[in-house]
């Protein structure tokens, strides 16, 4: 069957090829054929290179491009120095008038390549290495140059004549053909005939210019090339001594002179009827891929499908598009059109192109790839919610590539495995493992699923690593760090000799895998792109060509404003994948949330600030929405309610139709507290429900966001002082929690369980609960958790009895460093008033020795508070400056105190008035 | 017009002059001014450009104005996929109506229906060949390949020169594995005409049939380059590169087949095969379940489902019974079904469903005389069955039929049988004793 690739022999030797060639030459010139060198900067010199390899990686093209097309891009592109390129190129071309012309070109361009034996070479010689992408470019033309026959050249030599002429002509039947049609259209070649006289009219006007102009000027200049010209000799002169915005408007004047002129102008709305090259083609299915994966519902549905099936029958053999069509359909959940799709696709490529597939040793390439259609109709079935028939196709994945000896896909849909367990593993406790699956056989079969995951996880990263697919190994060390996260390290098997193993996780192996994970970007960096990526890097270069065409239509009008888009053109698109980065980022965001688990604000603040700003092209816009709520949630705590619900008014602007969800999610967490701070349990616990109902979506149940309501329940029952209800509920949590291995979750939820018992006064009852809390928080290394119920547990004890408040201000002052260091405002005053009030009813202690022991951090948690507004916390504070001012006689102060108490006693009482703000928001 | 490339070479073409016709054709129309075969025009350029359902009206009132135009109402057809409409058409009678409805059924897959029409028309069209060949069609549709030989042996001694739809006969006889007769008829298309697609089917099949699977390939290959829709010829090259163990073309040939025309189950049923081969029975069902979708009627196809189910990888054998039930109850003519569906219920512990098929299974055995390791099985636990329900009679039966094969069942047999002697002896005795003096 015919592919798409094109056999290697297609490579045919153009004019338009020719026409690189040329600009090669100037771009390096051979020490033989002494050319002026006329770069005047290293830049220009760049500039020049850049716009050939853009032009070298197009060339694969199905049409190329005209003459005058190609000058007016070198004329965007090199800016002052393009007169000079497009005399050099015209005469060049012009120059070579029969066949022994070509043998000389190419035998010349032979000495411009670079070779081990070259020996002797300049300093300032510019050598093209033969195996870089121009060098390969030149070999292969002469390789095709050489391997013409006579005719050939022949034919060649009439091609390149016309099209110099059509350049010049700018005949009308323009868009009608190849150029190699038309030497067999008559009817056109007369009017090239026509066209030739009335160039001949022009030809002595312009060569008066061309005299008047080599008297003044050095640039030289051998005009052969009349009529289009014409203009550019305009152009060049506004350009010599007058500024480039005049110069629009100038040619704008010349080429209603010179009406022939305006055809290259008015190419371009005619642009949408030329085809397009393969790689183009290809670039442009990626990029819309890429868009559709980092935020599918961007794309709509049908106006998509609609712009595929076209390209569909204009390409029925770009096989591509039904992957495109696949995608799209997926991410827009549409079942049955996914499925024919994915089928189609892989019934026709075999699953042979496309995925950078490090091809086999062995030579069993008879057999296609079967196994890697099964790798994503797997994931497909697990993107649409049935996991049961993802297991299954996966299952059928990991044999065949056994069988196939395919070890990359094996190594990807073990990673897929992995990542479906830790997905829906957790939340479903059996079942969904039938004893017909598996793949890791040998360990056998009493693991629970985190094991086989965990095994897994491993078992896929060795494999990754060993055959060096580098983003696989990325997003293994990220899955293992997520599972290192939030799973204890027990030994694996029950049996076995018993090794020393701590009930820990192990923050050292999460950051070690994170720091791992991004050493990616270095190695993407240094390494030269890959394959896939060709196809969008030359669609990029494309589109920045197209870029200042655009521009100069619309600087007609205001002016200015050309020059900014020349510099988008030079701004060199990042050889780095946007998968990589994607990975990348995704590192900074699972640090942000480890540092957030682990308890280090700041350094969870800084890489979600790393991960919003770097990584803004590539990543995802849920994974961004994300990050922000990270920063915003950040700033509500350390910033109070006001600044967070401004940010939030931003983020929700910026994240308009995507991901509403998670920032509505996050409006709801903020108003949630600020209600309870406020007092104003009723709307609190209606915000609470609507939360509840979120979590419980159509597609499933999302463990996380039901365990965060019900707690907030708890939450706002125990500010209810209805006690028994809320430890009801807390109660009911700490068993799901339990029965779903959410250990981080147990570990609140005790604490909260305590805070119950000492709010209800059952301090008693509140110890153990506290104690596990903090045994909890040890061995998954919570330490701002710990540190908060290390304060519990200190309330707990003061709330015994005054004897016991030397151990809870010692407990405190030992949790101090932590909570001051990474403690949100709530946190901090807590530590401060429970200091206070461990030293007040210390009998020991006397206010009049040393009264600002005591109101120093009730002064500090009173302003931390009013920021916050919480007003119940507040007046406590008050009240007890103002009782301690009582004590030593301070009137003045004390009843300053006492009016504040008095101000958030009234609006803990009265939360309506606060209301109208809210519902503001 | 632009060329594109196509899987052999460039083929396709896109006409950029449809918008500009179609604007013509239709101020024509508006005014009235339009002949039938300028409305067959119009139908055409429609249909091009995808507005299916005015390319339908208007089609109509092109064979409604003039009905002899047989283009028009091929043209039509092929715009019917669906049964509503084809009923939805507003058509006049005139005997062209019978001869449209009786292709459109055969294409909608009612064939019985097809044939009736047929049959009726050749009441009036005594001696045309093309009706005779269209009930070839229909018969070999219908799987009915006695008769599909005899209309074809009619038709050559008729029209000697005749290619059109010879590629069936050829089909026919290559499934009946004849030699000879696909080699005279090979020889004699040649002769005719080589350089037709049907011609070359023929001596595809021929090759084909030989076990020159590469020459195959080629013909195959050359009758596509003739006529790139030909169906037939992507499906049979399909399966001649299964035979070449060349998957992705097989797959490739089979999925373009599709592709032409999505109700082609063979070819879907050929690449659920192709999967299946390649040990990846889950992703085949889907292919499966595409070709019984459209020959709800084959057993085959429904028994190769079942198949996929029963796998060890997959064992999902609730799926596979009712496949496999589904194969039985369409005259399943290899007889896998019932064997199969006794051995799966005896094996998920249902004895008397067991039971029940395996006496099916036997009944048909016995009925088409046929012998075999699956008699003797059925026999054994037929044997067993009812002497364990104790319903002795029967068992003995069975036993007695068992002692006339050999091996070890025979010996099992008459240990059963003597088993149930001592039982059936004691009984009464014990009976007597419970029973109060």
């Amino acid at each position: 069957m015919a592919g798409i690739v094109k056999p290697p022999g297609a490579f045919a030797i153009t004019p338009h090829k020719v026409s690189v060639c040329i600009l090669l030459q100037i771009y390096a010139p051979s020490v033989q054929i002494s050319l002026p060198f006329p770069f005047s900067s290293v830049a220009q010199h760049n500039r020049l290179g850049l716009f050939l390899l853009a032009l070298t990686k197009s060339c694969d093209d199905i049409l190329e491009p005209k003459l005058d097309e190609l000058i007016r891009q070198l004329r965007e592109v090199c800016g002052l120095l393009h007169d000079w390129f497009i005399d050099h190129l015209t005469s060049r071309l012009s120059s070579i008038s029969s066949p022994d012309d070509l043998f000389n070109f190419f035998t010349d361009m032979r000495g411009i390549l670079g070779g081990p034996e070259s020996g002797v070479m300049e300093d300032d010689q510019v050598i093209l290495d033969p195996s870089s992408n121009l060098g390969m470019f030149l070999r292969r033309c002469i390789l095709a140059f050489n391997l013409l026959s006579f005719e050939g050249v022949c034919h060649l030599l009439t091609n390149i004549g016309h099209y110099c002429k059509e350049a010049l002509s700018s005949c009308p039947s323009y868009e009608a053909a190849c150029s190699e049609d038309s030497n067999s259209n008559l009817e056109a070649l007369l009017e090239y005939e026509n066209m030739d006289l009335e160039n001949l009219v022009f030809e002595k006007v312009t060569e008066e210019i061309e005299a008047r102009k080599s008297a003044s000027e050095t640039v030289p200049f051998h005009l052969h090339a009349p009529q289009t010209f014409f203009g550019l000799v305009e152009d060049i002169e506004v350009l010599v001594d007058v500024k480039p915005k005049q110069g629009d408007k100038d040619r704008e004047a010349s080429s209603y002179v010179h009406p022939p002129n305006d055809t290259s102008r008015d190419f371009e709305p005619n642009c949408g009827i030329f085809l397009r090259s393969n790689w183009q083609i290809q670039g442009y299915l990626q990029e819309q891929a890429d868009a559709i994966e980092k935020n599918g519902s961007c794309v709509s549905l049908n106006s998509f499908e609609l712009i595929l099936r076209r390209l569909h029958k204009l390409a029925p053999e770009l096989h591509r598009v039904h992957f495109l069509r696949y995608l799209n359909s997926l991410c827009h959940d549409d079942y049955f059109a996914a499925l024919e799709n994915l089928h189609r696709y892989f019934d026709y490529s075999a699953g042979t192109e496309g995925i950078d597939i490090v091809p086999p040793a062995s030579g069993c390439n008879n057999f296609g790839r079967y196994e890697i259609a099964l790798l994503f109709l797997g994931m497909m079935h697990f993107r649409l919610g049935h996991p049961k028939q993802a297991l299954e196709v996966l299952t059928e994945a990991v044999c065949v590539s056994q069988q196939q000896s395919n070890d990359t896909c094996l190594a990807f849909t073990l990673a897929a495995v992995c990542n479906m367990l830790s997905e829906i593993g957790v939340s479903s406790t059996s079942g969904i493992l039938g004893s017909s699956f598996s793949p890791s056989t040998s360990i056998g079969i009493s693991l629970s699923v985190q094991q086989q995951l965990f095994v897994l996880l491993r078992g896929s990263l060795k494999r990754a690593e060993s055959l060096k697919l580098k983003r696989l190994v990325t997003s293994n060390r990220l899955a293992k760090a997520k599972f290192d996260l939030t799973h204890v390290q027990r030994p694996l098997l029950s049996f076995g000799p018993k090794a020393s193993m701590k009930l820990k996780t192990c923050p050292i192996n999460v950051c070690k895998e994170l720091r791992l994970s991004s050493h990616l970007i270095s190695e993407f960096g240094s390494e030269s792109s890959t394959m896939t990526t060709d196809g969008a890097f030359s669609t990029v270069w494309l589109k920045n060509l197209q870029n200042p065409l655009g521009s100069v239509v619309s600087s007609q009008e205001n002016g200015s404003g050309s020059n900014t888009n020349a510099f988008q053109f030079y701004a060199q698109p990042s050889s780095i994948p946007g998968s990589v980065l994607q990975l990348i980022g995704s590192s900074y965001l699972l640090r942000a949330t480890a540092w957030e688990i682990y308890g280090s604000a700041p350094l969870a603040r800084i890489n979600a600030l790393i991960y919003a700003t770097c990584f803004t092209d590539a990543l995802s816009s849920s994974d961004a929405a994300l990050a922000y709520v990270k920063l915003i949630q950040h700033l509500a705590v350390f910033r109070g309610y006001k600044e967070a619900f401004a940010a939030i008014r931003i983020a929700e602007e910026k994240f308009l139709s995507v991901s509403k969800s998670r920032i509505l999610l996050l409006k709801l967490q903020l108003l949630h507290e600020h209600n309870l701070h406020l007092g104003n349990l009723k709307l609190a616990q209606k915000v609470c429900d609507e939360l509840g109902v979120l979590a419980s979506s159509v597609t499933g149940v999302d463990m996380e966001l039901k365990t965060e309501a019900s707690l907030r329940h708890a939450r706002t029952l125990l500010a209810a002082n209805q006690f028994s209800e809320a430890a009801a509920v807390a109660h009911s949590l700490f068993c799901m929690c339990y029965k779903f291995n959410l250990q981080v979750e147990n570990a609140t939820v005790l604490l909260l369980l305590a805070e119950i018992h000492k709010r209800s006064g059952n301090a008693v009852l509140g110890l153990p609960y506290a104690l596990a809390s903090l045994s909890f928080c040890q061995s998954f290394n919570l330490d701002l958790l710990r540190a908060s119920a290390t304060l519990t547990l200190a309330e707990l004890w003061l709330s015994l009895g005054s004897n016991h408040a030397k151990r809870a201000l010692s407990l405190i002052h030992g949790a101090f460093p932590m909570i001051l260091g990474h403690g949100g405002l709530e946190l901090c005053a807590r530590a401060y008033i429970a200091e206070a009030k461990c030293y007040l009813s210390d009998p020991s202690f006397s206010v009049f020795d040393n009264p600002e022991v005591v109101l120093d951090p009730l002064r500090q948690a009173s302003i931390e508070l009013q920021v916050l507004e919480y007003h119940e916390l507040a007046a406590e504070a008050f009240y007890l400056m103002a009782i301690v001012f009582h004590k030593l006689g301070q009137f003045e102060e004390r009843e300053e105190a006492a009016a504040s108490f008095q101000k958030h006693m009234m609006a803990l009482e009265n939360p309506q008035q606060e209301q109208r703000f809210l519902f503001s928001i | 017009m632009i060329e594109l490339e196509g899987p052999l070479g460039k083929s396709d073409a896109v006409n950029r002059e449809l918008v500009s016709l179609e604007r013509e054709l239709s101020t024509l129309r508006k005014n009235a001014a339009i002949d039938p075969f300028g409305l067959y025009l119009y139908g055409l350029v429609l249909k091009e450009k995808g507005s299916d359902s005015l390319a339908r009206t208007v089609l109509v009132e092109a064979v409604n104005s003039y009905p002899w135009n047989w283009n028009a109402w091929s043209e039509l057809q092929s715009l019917c996929t669906t049964i509503d409409s084809l009923n939805s058409l507003n058509l006049n009678n005139h005997w062209m109506k019978d001869f449209f409805l009786a292709s459109a059924y055969q294409e909608l897959r009612m064939h019985n229906e097809s044939l009736a029409k047929y049959e009726n028309l050749l009441g009036t069209f005594g001696f045309s060949n093309y009706i005779q060949a269209e009930i070839a069609k229909a018969r070999y549709s219908l799987r009915e390949f006695e008769q599909v030989e005899a209309i074809f042996e009619e038709l050559l001694r008729n029209d000697p020169y005749r290619v059109e739809d010879m590629d069936m006969y050829s089909n026919v006889l290559y499934a009946k594995e004849c030699f000879s007769a696909l080699s005279y008829l090979a020889h004699r298309v040649f002769m005719t005409d080589k350089y037709r697609p049907e011609s070359c089917c023929i001596i595809g099949n021929y090759y084909s049939l030989k076990g020159q699977h590469e020459k195959s390939v080629m013909y195959f290959r050359r009758a596509l380059k003739l006529n790139k829709n030909y169906l037939s010829a992507w499906t049979l090259m399909g399966h001649e590169f299964v035979e070449m163990k060349n998957i992705p073309a097989a797959v490739d040939a089979y999925r373009r087949a599709v592709d032409i025309n999505s109700c082609d189950y063979r070819a879907w049923y050929g690449l659920g095969q192709t999967y299946e081969m390649m040990g990846m029975p889950f992703y085949a069902l889907h292919y499966f379940r595409k070709s019984v979708f459209l020959q709800p009627n084959d057993s085959r196809l429904w028994i190769a489902m079942a198949q996929c189910y029963d796998t060890e990888r997959l064992s999902m054998l609730e799926e596979a019974i009712k496949c496999y039930r589904r194969a039985a109850n369409c005259n399943d003519r290899e007889a896998i079904a019932l064997h199969r569906l006794a051995k799966l219920h005896y094996e998920l512990g249902r004895p008397e469903e067991a039971a029940f098929y395996y006496k099916k299974d036997m009944e048909r055995m016995e009925a088409e005389e046929r012998e075999g390791p699956n008699m003797v099985e059925a026999l054994l636990y037929l044997a067993t069955y009812y002497k364990a329900q104790k319903r002795f009679e029967e068992a003995e039966a069975y036993c007695t039929r068992l002692l006339d094969y050999t091996g070890p069942e025979k010996e099992t047999a008459k240990s059963l049988l003597r088993g149930m002697r001592t039982a059936q002896s004691n009984i009464p005795s014990m009976d007597v004793e419970h029973l109060p003096p």
